[in-house]
């Protein structure tokens, strides 16, 4: 009965809980779609409900007890898989033997290291692969659950004299037994009612890993709110290298479009929509393999963005941009220049956010400068007003990325092998980015105004149109690049038959 | 017997539920169609939920927390009981009909919102509890208008027995009669059963709210539970609003499945194309809107009760 309990659990989906460190070697949300890519693995949105904690790329020692927390909250049989990137690719850190810090490392450990694949998908395979058959061990008894990785006591104990703590002596300071009382304030009408202190963060499913914001709310209403940490996701690499050389335009663009892609496929899940964020999913991988197919890249430009139509049009369907993001976290255009962290380059594009300036109706697009992106005619897509929307809301910054993917798609298409920036200024996926400023820092900053005094629901709804990051980032691809290496190759294969005989000889004399 | 056949039709409809769930969801993500998988997994997931530990926060409820699935499987149970399985004229039909099925029936799903409440409250965790006042603010604004489309059902039969109900739509269905009444039902039934655009309370951004904390054996059965009140929803509209087990040849119980699959096909449907709504946005709907167009519809069905006699 228990061996044939064991045998149908081992067959099922892989239930997994995600940890997403710096520089993750390829992007976890692609196991969302499941057996058609990878293996049959769910991403599960509470530690409770996974079997599998899999950790991307490396923990900051900041955010290790956090994890090993995280770590504790997952039921037995339980187990971790450390995805990493291809040893050596970043030095000092292979020596670390586990990716919780020191001490922690009290059990054999599952390492998938992944090397730099042309498709980001065969990494995703093998660790697909890994996944399932850690909870065929795991329910068959073959591999023993992990022990917690922090002592399971209360953070303090209960010594009061009552079943909850109270009475008895420690109770000064409002801090009985560790255990903040609750604090009484005004809410929004006046009335003096309990608040809660929370701390959402480092790992919360719905914002990117890393942040971290302390909160103090009545009911679900947020009252106060402050920054605790910064996410760490890194924009894609290609937007980094622009800052110092040029780049092509398809490379970059093709990046844009799948990032903003990624994020929507996330907040797609995160409003309910998962089956369509999986859709959404797919296109963006979809997208990074065009590099083998370079001669094509127009035609699949331009099916890809009749899909991406089919998708805008059951987003609209949804009631999304209706019922759920209108008119929640409106940053206006005064808003965003009234604040501090803007980045004030002066001229046209001075602020710098990107698509959450031009949600807000601001022609803020340094690409506008850009002589290789004027030579394309390239005009940047500004949110405006209409009749049943406004600019600088949730559902405004919506409809900016999705129109952000056509327009990024079009540029791609025509640009042929045209290279841009590299003079230490490029419009990344979340703004203007310059050697020392990033769009990220100054989004993150936004947080506070945005979502104090909003029903909770808002103020994820407002966190996550901010695109702070979603998972790893997106791999480049180099359609006229791979063009160019097939152009080549195709030389060097004719020229290869021509000489045939002689190139034997060549080698034979080697 | 009544028992049995209740509860092995609601096992039934709750597995129907999970292998319609994934054919829909991976229909709608324009993924291929794997039948054999869809029907396996239901098997499959629980299995792995009873080989996993039920874990406990600090200092839960243990009883309530223990209760609330027991509560939510009993008030969908009952629901169900209410509602005639088989064919009317049979004897058994009539024997197993309450004399006042839609009140029991309204009795046994205000429960939910009970259920749900403790489920998160007694976890002793924010979001769950978060997830718990999501809730009761999302009951109060669609028990109104699902308990008016339910009245207005049961005047053509003038009685709150559901086997009446049914009998009085021999001529034309209520949906026929009714056209706002199982729209309406159906958006007050997707909250009951908070899935969807009305899944407030264990929504994504509270990282599954009331159910967070849930794992093993306890999610199982919570889970289980939430899609044997969505069974029970769609039994009691095709009761209500399809005619239930009328139709031709005598088929009673295969009419009676079929309908309520046809129902909890279109919810499931719904769950995966709309947008989870902001709760505020459906409260004001709800009673701006939908009581008013529920009046509507007892009003008019009262009048054709009237009119027609």
């Amino acid at each position: 009965m228990i061996g044939a309990l064991a045998r149908l659990a081992s067959g099922g989906p892989a239930r997994v809980f995600p940890l997403v460190g710096a520089h993750p070697p390829g992007r976890v949300e692609l196991l969302r779609l499941g057996n058609e890519v990878t293996e049959d693995v769910t991403l599960v949105d509470s530690p409770r409900a996974a079997t599998v904690l899999l950790v991307a790329g490396h923990i900051p020692a900041s955010l290790q007890e956090p994890a090993r927390r995280v770590h504790d909250q997952l039921p037995h049989p339980r187990s971790t898989v450390w995805w990493v990137g291809a040893s050596g690719s970043e030095s000092g850190r292979e020596s670390a033997r586990t990716p919780f810090g020191a001490g922690t490392d009290t059990f054999p450990l599952v390492l998938v290291e992944s090397g730099t694949q042309a498709d980001e998908l065969d990494a995703l395979r093998t660790l697909g692969r890994t996944l399932r058959k850690m909870v065929q061990d795991l329910v068959s008894g073959v591999r023993p659950s992990e022990p917690d990785l922090l002592p399971d006591v209360d953070p303090t104990p209960w010594r009061g004299v009552g079943p909850y703590g109270q009475g008895g002596a420690g109770m000064t300071g409002g801090v009985p037994y560790g255990r903040p009382m609750t604090e009484r304030a005004a809410d929004r009408d006046g009335l003096e009612l309990d608040q809660l202190p929370l701390r959402v963060g480092p790992y919360f499913p719905p914002f990117p890993a890393g942040l971290v914001l302390d909160l103090k709310l009545q009911g679900d209403l947020v009252q106060e709110s402050q920054l605790g940490a910064a996410p760490h996701t890194p924009p894609a690499r290609i937007f980094a290298t622009a800052l110092a050389e040029p780049v092509p335009i398809a490379t970059l663009e093709l990046a844009r479009a799948r990032s903003h892609l990624a994020w929507l496929a996330h907040a797609l899940h995160v409003h309910g929509l998962a089956a369509l964020g999986r859709r959404a999913l797919q296109l963006s991988s979809r997208l990074g393999g065009v590099s083998s197919d370079a001669r094509f890249l127009p035609a699949i430009l331009a099916s890809a963005q009749g899909e991406i139509l089919t998708l805008q049009r059951a987003i609209e369907c949804s009631g999304l941009f209706w019922w759920s993001t209108r008119g929640v976290g409106v940053l206006t255009e005064s808003g965003l220049r009234a604040h501090p962290d803007a980045l004030d380059a002066g001229g046209t594009h001075a602020l710098g956010l990107g698509p959450v300036a031009r949600a807000a109706g601001l022609r803020d697009d340094c690409r506008v400068d850009e002589p290789a992106y004027r030579a394309l005619g390239f005009e940047p897509v500004v949110q405006a007003a209409g009749a049943r929307s406004q600019v600088g809301d949730a559902s405004a910054r919506w409809r900016q990325r999705i129109s952000e993917v056509y327009q990024s798609l079009d540029l791609a298409a025509r640009a042929g092998d045209a290279h841009a920036w590299g003079n230490g200024i490029v419009e990344g996926v979340r703004g203007t980015m310059t050697a020392g400023a990033d769009p990220q820092a100054a989004l993150f900053a936004l947080i506070p105004d945005a979502i104090t005094g909003r029903a909770w629901e808002d103020a994820v709804t407002t966190v996550v149109s901010l695109d702070l990051g979603v998972g790893g980032a997106v791999q480049d691809v180099h359609p006229w690049a791979a063009r160019e290496q097939l152009r080549a190759r195709t030389r060097r294969d004719a020229a290869a038959g021509d000489h045939e005989m002689s190139g034997m000889s060549g080698m034979a004399g080697m | 017997m009544h028992a049995v056949a209740v509860f092995v039709l609601l096992g039934a409809g709750m597995y129907a539920v999970c292998v319609l769930d994934h054919l829909v969801g991976n229909r709608v993500a324009g993924q291929s169609v794997r039948v054999c998988a869809a029907f396996a997994q239901p098997w499959q997931s629980a299995a792995l939920e009873l080989r996993t530990q039920r874990v406990t926060t600090e200092r839960p409820d243990s009883a309530l927390w223990a209760l609330a699935p027991a509560l939510l499987g009993a008030a969908a149970a009952t629901a169900v009981a209410t509602v005639p399985l088989g064919a009317l004229g049979s004897g058994a039909a009539e024997r197993w009909d309450v004399n006042a099925g839609i009140v029991l029936f309204g009795a046994a799903m205000a429960l939910v919102m009970v259920a749900v409440y403790l489920n998160g409250w007694a976890a002793n965790s924010a979001f769950s509890l978060i997830g718990a006042y999501r809730f009761v603010a999302q009951a109060l604004s669609y028990e109104m208008p699902l308990a008016l489309v339910l009245i207005a059902a049961a005047l053509p039969a003038e009685s709150l027995s559901v086997g009446a109900i049914v009998q009085s739509q021999a001529s034309v269905w209520n949906i026929v009669r009714q056209p706002l009444g199982l729209p309406i039902y159906l958006i007050a039934g997707l909250g009951l059963a908070f899935w969807g655009p009305l899944a407030t309370p264990d929504a994504q951004d509270l990282a599954g709210g009331t159910e967070v904390e849930l794992s093993g054996p306890a999610l199982l059965l919570w889970r289980a539970a939430r899609a044997g009140v969505l069974v029970a929803v769609a039994a009691m509209g095709a009761a209500a609003f399809l005619g239930g087990p009328l139709g031709p040849w005598q088929l009673g119980l295969v009419w009676m499945a079929a309908k309520t699959l046809l129902l909890v096909l279109i919810m499931l449907w719904l769950g995966h194309r709309l947008a989870r709504v902001r709760l505020e946005w459906f409260v004001r709907v709800a009673w701006t809107v939908l009581i008013p167009l529920a009046l509507v519809d007892v009003f008019a069905s009262g009048a054709l009760v009237l009119w027609s006699r």
